[in-house]
């Protein structure tokens, strides 16, 4: 399984499940083998592959990144439904492996790699975008170190921030550790080739196959989950929040 | 992820950090702990060690709280050559650390020939080599007597083990994240680099090797495939045959076993499964170009059919040897009367014609007999307190000496029983990787990670 989002404010969480094409809502203390209170599943879901998935509490939806689409479901949704919009088309360049949801600024960040892209991109929508949109910015290039997006990704919008884990470059030396793992810290601001404002962990730090990342607010921290370290590790990080 | 243990670690996780956060929080300062000890010098000590890990920089875990410098423009990151590669430039140190300093068997096979029982540890990564009668006393842990693992190895999580009884090469299958079967000597120890390597497609996890024909059989859980290829294929070199498709009604399938005597093959499924269309879509970065050249390549989620995922109970399908493309399988074991909640590894002994199956989520080992079909009860069960048997994944059997071997990845121990064992039976013996007092945290390639605000807890898929 490579996503999880806990949705606060309704206390669920909710999970791709890849090899059966479904969205699994659990109740938040769901403990055991407790079978989940919603599943997304079906012909007309469009589900191919979900591997990934963010969740917008606010504004109740649910996204799916696939490749060169995002398909957006109703929070709510429940058995074989269709998704209430998708992101597709050539103007969008969408690779999507992984997706954040900002609900205050009303954006909706995808991370991945498209046929075009040298490397990983960060692409800044409109959350509403549907159908063939060009994103508002694209964050990207050398300078960015946004070589290959590790994992799921988080957004803390009340200062506007994207927090990624990056696995450093594709090779067969880094196929199972690299000192080139770091998360970084770009701004919802940022557009083009623009280094992180701060990185955590790497490179050339304790990180060595990074992969997911999320916030804990209220203790000021990052929590980073490591493949290779088999290790969740968290970094308190005040000046971010 | 792993995928095969996705909602059981999910949950165990939940209940497991708050220990694993007391037990690697208090201990983040013994030296023991960071600093890992290469299994090329190992040596045995009488006391807990560690045999491989990559460590953690020591200064990584001082719990000073470091104020981060933000990243100037002129920053340099080491995927920039050009600019070279600088230190960490955040200098930021975890303040916690959750993470199982033990082994965590996942899949065992036994080497008769050298009186051998040979372990994958699945949360240090390494295959670990014990003496067949080693028995860890209650209080104590069994330290393996050689043990392979490092980057070199390409070791990593390696779900099942085979050892060819001939010349004792061992052979160990990566699960989801190196695409690489990697065969070593039986003498091989420390990081050094596999004898021989063949690049598998993504997500394999069991193995057979029918010895006479000279072919190896792969189960592939993302793909739903069983894909054979010839014993002694490397590098690059293509399946002969490939069995997927709806028809053969594999469904995320996990452990595999070789019946010669009718040429018949037993596959376990979780029960998740999609369809794919040859030539329905081939997305970027879903399959390599290389790959979809070979033949016997299974068809990847590039060409999985949108919308066709079913979630169905979980099963022993039958087919025989030879069984290749969209084929039916000639029976199915299924239904609430087989007890199975993920069966992952399958045994076979052909004098009782019993098939063993590692029941992961029912803490159990069930015994079917090998004719059985439908809805069938097992005819004996293992389990219960005594059998000391928690998530078993791996399963052996030793017609040489009757005994059967299960790896509990939920409690540090690989356990032996008489193969004849039946309800609350003690194990005749257990190695033991850890004390018997830690708890296991069940992480096994921790990707995703979320953090419950109302309740302070993170939940951590694999």
């Amino acid at each position: 399984m490579h996503s999880i989002a806990y949705d606060e404010i309704h206390d669920e969480f909710v999970v791709p499940q890849q090899f059966g094409q479904a969205i699994l809502t659990f109740r938040g203390e769901a403990d055991g083998e407790e079978a989940p209170i919603r599943v997304i599943q079906g012909s007309l879901t469009q589900l191919r592959n979900p591997d990934r998935l963010g969740i917008d509490p606010v504004h109740n939806e649910i996204f799916v990144p696939q490749g060169n689409q995002v398909l957006v479901f109703s929070r709510e949704a429940n058995g074989n439904v269709a998704p209430i919009r998708v992101l597709k088309g050539p103007d969008t360049q969408l690779g999507a492996s992984a997706l954040a949801i900002d609900p205050v600024h009303n954006l909706l960040i995808v991370g991945g790699r498209n046929r075009e892209a040298a490397g990983s991109r960060l692409l800044i929508f409109n959350r509403t975008d549907e159908g063939n949109v060009k994103p508002k910015a694209i964050i990207g290039g050398p300078k960015s170190g946004l070589a290959h997006i590790s994992g799921p990704f988080a957004v803390y919008p009340p200062k506007g921030q994207i927090i990624v884990s990056v696995r450093g470059s594709s090779s067969e030396s880094n196929e199972m550790s690299s000192d080139e793992c770091f998360v970084g810290v770009w701004s919802i601001q940022d557009n083009g080739d623009v280094p992180p404002r701060w990185t955590i962990g790497g490179p050339k730090g304790i990180l060595r196959m990074v992969r997911g990342v999320d916030l804990d607010p209220k203790n000021k921290s990052v929590i980073v989950t490591d493949k290779r370290l088999n290790a969740v590790l968290t970094f308190y990080f005040p000046e971010m929040f | 992820m792993k995928v095969r243990r996705t909602y059981r670690i999910m949950l165990l996780t939940l209940v497991g950090v708050i220990g694993g956060w007391i037990i690697v929080a208090g201990n983040v300062k013994v030296p023991g702990l960071i600093t890992g000890v290469q299994s090329a010098f190992w040596r045995p000590t009488n006391s807990a060690q560690l045999v491989y890990y990559d460590p953690l920089p020591a200064e990584a875990m001082d719990d000073d709280r470091c104020e981060g410098a933000p990243v100037g423009v002129a920053t340099t990151l080491a995927a920039d050559p050009q600019d070279g590669a600088g230190a960490d430039s955040s200098g930021k140190k975890p303040v916690r650390v959750i993470r199982d300093r033990y082994p965590s068997y996942s899949s065992v096979a036994v080497d008769t020939s050298r009186n051998e029982v040979v372990l994958t540890d699945e949360n240090l990564f390494n295959v670990l080599v014990y003496n067949r009668l080693d028995n860890t006393a209650p209080t104590g842990i069994t330290e393996p007597k050689r043990a392979i693992g490092g980057l070199k190895t390409k070791i990593e999580f390696q779900s099942s083990v085979y050892i060819d009884p001939k010349n004792g090469d061992v052979y160990a299958v990566n699960n989801d994240t190196v695409d690489t079967l990697v065969v070593f000597s039986g003498q091989a120890k420390g990081d050094v680099r596999p004898e021989r390597e063949l690049h598998t497609p993504h997500g394999t996890f069991g193995i057979a090797v029918d010895e006479e024909r000279q072919e190896l059989l792969l189960t592939v859980q993302h793909d739903s495939a069983v894909v054979t290829f010839q014993k002694t294929a490397k590098s690059e070199d293509a399946p002969t045959r490939l069995l997927q498709g709806e028809h053969t009604l594999l469904a995320d399938p996990e452990g595999i076993a070789l019946e010669t005597k009718n040429d018949l093959i037993f596959v376990t499924n979780f029960g998740s499964v999609h369809q794919v269309r040859p030539g329905a879509l081939v997305a970027s970065g879903l399959i390599r170009q290389s790959d979809l050249r070979k033949p016997n390549w299974p068809l990847g989620f590039g060409n999985a059919i949108p919308g066709s995922g079913k979630i169905l109970p979980p099963s022993v399908t039958v087919y025989p040897r030879t069984a290749s493309g969209d084929a039916a399988p000639l029976r199915v074991i299924q239904g609430p009367k087989t007890q199975m909640n993920w069966p992952t590894g399958i045994a076979f002994d052909p004098r009782s014609n019993e098939l063993f199956v590692a029941n992961d989520m029912g803490d159990s080992i069930l015994v079917f007999d090998a004719s059985a079909s439908g809805d069938v009860a097992p005819v004996r069960v293992l389990k219960g307190p005594k059998t000391l048997m928690k998530n078993p994944t791996g399963i052996y059997v030793d017609t040489s000496n009757d005994e059967l071997w299960v790896t509990n990845f939920g409690n540090h121990t690989a356990t032996a029983y008489k193969l004849t064992a039946a309800g609350d039976t003690a194990p005749l013996r257990t190695i033991r990787s850890a004390p018997a007092d830690q708890p296991t945290l069940s992480i096994g390639n921790p990707h995703p990670v979320a953090y419950d605000s109302k309740r302070e807890q993170l939940l951590v898929p694999n």
